[in-house]
């Protein structure tokens, strides 16, 4: 995060990235119409990377804590209940959030 | 003429201002400059790469690993086009704005927006949209710079995100093989890449859900 240049080229490069995904269709649209699988895969894969998103935040945190990991355990369980039950995403946040500040500092 | 823009995107407003608030916090207490997360909101304007580039850039990823791993979140905008094409403005700005701004929130809106709506009315809701996500980032920015936090643990908020993602895409999901998939190749990848754990399980994934379409679809 110190080197503004390496910071720079990456947010243009994904804005790039993201504006080509999405006017895609307004180039191709029959083309993608006529493939399926790449639709499928586009249902498939969102899942897959948010799991995947989720286990590796969750071990970068893990990792600066030596020993018990019940503390993230127990923060991710109410974030995912809370959010299956009232589908709030930002109550499902604070909540988790602070229950986890809670046992990680003890005030 | 119907309800006014300003109007329609109140719903937005209630998700994207909190949120992007939360972006612009975490981005800066990672290190980042307040200017950036507010570029970032700008120019790449997707809500989960946005989070997704946080941990990453304090990993210090190849800038070409982020970009294939940000093509491959927002992978299913692809479709989003799909059933606008007909509804987009003939002007060529506000077509490529249109275009740039079709986040899953605006998305959801303009397809939903009733059909006497003029295309020049669809677009200030797009840009209305933006505002709102551009103006959390600011907050949030602003007030990670000020806040020199004691609290350890703050960064939870990136899992807990991630977790309600995960909730939201689980409620949309055509079968369960993405989170077995994700669960499998998460740790496989760990094994053999520690440093590159999630770039590598991302590709593990893709190859698998290449490979599982092909079992059940064929060629």
């Amino acid at each position: 995060m110190d080197d503004s240049t390496y910071v720079i080229l990456t947010i243009v490069a994904m804005g790039a990235v993201t504006f080509a995904i999405r006017a895609l269709p307004f180039m191709t649209g029959r083309w993608l119409q006529r493939h399926p699988q790449v639709q499928r895969l586009g249902r498939f894969l969102p899942l897959s990377i948010m799991v995947l998103l989720t286990l590796h935040s969750l071990r970068d945190i893990a990792g600066s804590w030596a020993g018990q990991l019940w503390p993230e355990v127990l923060a991710l369980t109410l974030v995912i209940g809370l959010q299956w039950w009232r589908r709030h995403a930002l109550l499902s946040i604070a909540v988790g959030t602070l229950l986890y500040l809670w046992l990680r500092n003890g005030f | 003429m119907g309800r006014s823009p300003l109007l329609l995107s109140v719903p937005v407003a209630v998700g994207y201002v909190p949120l992007g608030a939360v972006f612009g916090f975490l981005f800066v207490q990672a290190g980042g400059a307040w200017w950036m997360a507010i570029a970032s909101s700008v120019l790449i304007y997707a809500g989960a790469s946005q989070f997704m580039m946080i941990p990453m850039l304090t990993a210090g990823l190849p800038i070409g690993s982020i970009a294939l791993a940000t093509l491959v979140v927002n992978l299913r905008h692809v479709f989003y086009g799909l059933s606008l094409l007909h509804l987009v403005p003939k002007n060529g700005l506000a077509k490529f704005y249109l275009i740039f701004g079709l986040t899953d929130e605006t998305y959801s809106l303009l397809t939903t927006l009733p059909a006497e709506t003029t295309p020049m009315q669809r677009v200030w809701l797009t840009l209305i949209n933006q505002m709102w996500w551009v103006s959390g980032t600011a907050l949030g920015a602003v007030l990670g710079s000020q806040v020199q936090t004691q609290l350890a643990g703050l960064d939870f908020a990136l899992v807990a995100l991630f977790a309600v993602l995960v909730v939201e895409q689980w409620r949309a999901r055509s079968s369960a093989k993405p989170l077995w998939v994700a669960l499998l190749s998460y740790p496989v990848a760990w094994l053999i890449w520690p440093a590159h754990a999630l770039l590598a399980a991302i590709g593990m994934s893709v190859v698998a859900a290449i490979w599982l379409d092909w079992i059940t679809h064929g060629r």
